[in-house]
């Protein structure tokens, strides 16, 4: 399948999708930094986005997410319009994602973290319902403990997370994202930062991840999504250049032309 | 989550560990929250038969204000000169009550609360969009409005420069008078109880740990589903109704308002108090009011501009760490203490 402006979706990818951008362009002054996308996520698939730096991965992302708001184009999430939803509506949908910096809360514990995203997730988020519940109240959760053993951060639950690791700011955040239970999770870049094993280790995740919800990840390096995705994404300045199985897009003339004389796959 | 149904993840969640506390851990975790709160403060209550009342009783005053102050830069990351405002809203709320409308002093300190709610439920809906120097400056604006909405605009009502003076008309309360100085310092004494501990519980709540995670990634708490401008405008309310709470118990110490406390000349004092205590800390409130009050009624004596002083502390206690007098004593006090006072996010 292929994508990018002007392509058409194919009948059953319609039929089955969980998200679709429709003609989504963003531009900031001159600079079109998403031009005319076209892209679908299909229920329960584990979809790869990749691109060399500036292509609009990210800010295709910022778009889905609501980050940013596109100039055109509209996307709509289980068939319901959400183009320009704020970013708690389409948290509250299930849509979750965590950012290409870590995005973590430094003066807060790990654990602290973690509550916060579990909390909204399975609570009522309103302002009397924070005030009357502790943090405390829910550091023996099961959910959270076994997240916390699930990225290897057990014994660091305690630790005020300015203090972590790049590496392991990056396992909370992903553990953030996962403790909330969303139908769609989308991953920024996760394995920026990370080493070798910590990529293998969090690979098995979401690989495990994967049986449970949507998962969509942003990445530069493309031997990081081998045998994790199902569908790989090939952008380039601002358009989807390829869109299919993960083979088939690498070997495509356009993706080998534009993308590989920029940045040699690894 | 539901993970039961595959067996690695079964697994996982058989090794977590069952952390259920005891009855007993948790009547020994209540006590040591209390001792946490009442130990100081009793000893600041008792300080109140060897030391000047008065003294104890603005100090008290002083680190009221003060929680207000640094819950907003501690908590929610807010610098605000605009704190005399707020402090004035709640002073004058009380004024106006016991001097057109009623006698009862507590109704006055319910009038007062009223009023610094409102004034800050209306500028906080504003204010708490902007962020770090243009909240700082804003807020100060809105202190030299209220001092000339109160000194000329109003005058009519408030009497100008002259002030409102109730002293003689505050009637007598059969249970805590408050006409009487030390049944007055009683009370003041269990206000700042009672805030310390609603201060202390916050930060153990749900709303406690989002008012710091938007301090340090406001995008985050968004794209956690929280909705930040309710926290913010929670936090901001809370706080400077606090600060309105210390202007009408100024007032009410005083028997007298003036618009004189709206000054913006006046508006760095809590900001300084604050950090000179240690910005975020439980103590530092208190300890930050001890100094600076201390110092105004000590070196005042001695000499005349005690400011001078005080700028000179805050500069050395800047220069030894930016932790402010509590946040350099506090690893001391807690190697000593430590294991009977219950932890907190300091």
């Amino acid at each position: 399948m292929r994508g990018g402006p002007g392509i058409a979706v194919p009948k059953e990818a319609q039929e089955t999708a969980l998200l679709r951008a429709e003609k989504l362009t963003k531009r900031f002054g001159k600079l079109t930094a998403v031009d005319r996308v076209d892209y679908v996520l299909r229920e329960g698939e584990v979809a790869g986005i990749v691109g060399p730096n500036g292509a609009g991965k990210t800010t295709f992302f910022n778009l889905l997410t609501g980050y940013h708001l596109p100039d055109e184009g509209s996307i709509l999430y289980q068939g319901e319009e959400i183009t320009r939803a704020t970013p708690q509506k389409r948290v509250a949908l299930g849509l979750m994602r965590t950012f290409q910096l870590t995005s973590t809360f430094d003066g807060l514990t790990v654990l602290d973290n973690l509550v916060l995203s579990y909390f909204r997730a399975n609570r009522k988020a309103t302002i009397p319902s924070l005030l009357r519940n502790t943090c405390r109240a829910f550091y023996n959760d099961h959910d959270i403990g076994t997240l916390l053993q699930m990225f290897e951060l057990d014994h660091l639950r305690h630790r005020m997370v300015r203090h972590l690791s790049l590496g392991e700011k990056r396992r909370l955040e992903i553990a953030m994202a996962i403790v909330a239970d969303p139908k769609v999770l989308l991953l920024d870049e996760p394995f920026a930062g990370l080493s070798e094993m910590e990529i293998r280790s969090v690979v098995g995740i979401l690989r495990e991840q994967a049986r449970r919800r949507t998962i969509v990840v942003i990445e530069h390096k493309v031997s990081h999504l081998e045998g994790l995705v199902d569908r790989l994404t090939v952008m380039h300045e601002g358009r989807i250049i390829a869109d299919g199985e993960f083979e088939e897009c690498l070997r495509d003339p356009e993706v080998r032309r534009s993308y590989w004389r920029v940045s040699e796959v690894t | 989550m539901s993970n039961t149904c595959d067996p690695a993840m079964r697994d996982l969640e058989a090794n977590v560990p069952s952390l259920k506390r005891t009855l007993a851990e948790r009547m020994l975790g209540t006590l040591k929250w209390w001792v946490g709160i009442l130990v100081p403060f009793g000893v600041l209550g008792l300080a109140g038969w060897i030391l000047p009342l008065p003294f104890v009783m603005e100090v008290l005053i002083f680190s009221i204000y003060t929680m207000a102050c640094n819950f907003l830069l501690g908590r929610l990351g807010f610098i605000s000169f605009g704190q005399p405002a707020y402090l004035a809203a709640g002073a004058y709320g009380t004024a106006f009550y016991l001097y057109y409308f009623g006698t009862d002093p507590y109704m006055g300190i319910v009038a007062g609360v009223l009023a610094g709610f409102v004034v800050s439920a209306l500028a906080g809906a504003v204010f708490v969009r902007l962020r770090s120097d243009y909240f700082a400056l804003v807020n100060l604006a809105l202190t030299v409005i209220v001092f000339y909405m109160l000194q000329k605009v109003l005058a009519p009502i408030t009497h100008g420069d002259n002030g409102l003076w109730f002293l003689d008309r505050m009637r007598n309360t059969p249970v805590l008078d408050i006409t009487n100085p030390r049944q007055l310092a009683l009370l003041i004494w269990l206000v700042a109880v009672a805030l310390w501990a609603f201060y202390k519980y916050i930060d153990g709540t749900i709303f406690g740990a989002c008012c710091l995670a938007t301090k340090t990634n406001e995008d985050k708490v968004k794209f956690l589903g929280y909705n930040d401008f309710a926290i913010r405008w929670t936090g901001f309310v809370l706080a400077n109704t606090t600060a309105a709470l210390a202007g009408s118990l100024y007032g009410i110490y005083f028997g007298f308002v003036s618009p004189e406390m709206a000054s913006a000349a006046r508006a760095a004092d809590p900001v300084v108090v604050t950090i000179l205590g240690g910005t975020g800390t439980l103590y530092g409130p208190l300890v930050g009011a001890l100094a600076y009050v201390g110092m105004k009624d000590l070196v005042s004596r001695l000499v005349g501009n005690w400011e001078f002083f005080v700028g000179l502390l805050l500069v050395t206690v800047m220069l030894a760490g930016e932790k402010g007098i509590w946040g350099t004593l506090q690893p001391i006090a807690q190697r000593w203490v430590g294991r009977w006072v219950s932890e907190s996010r300091e």
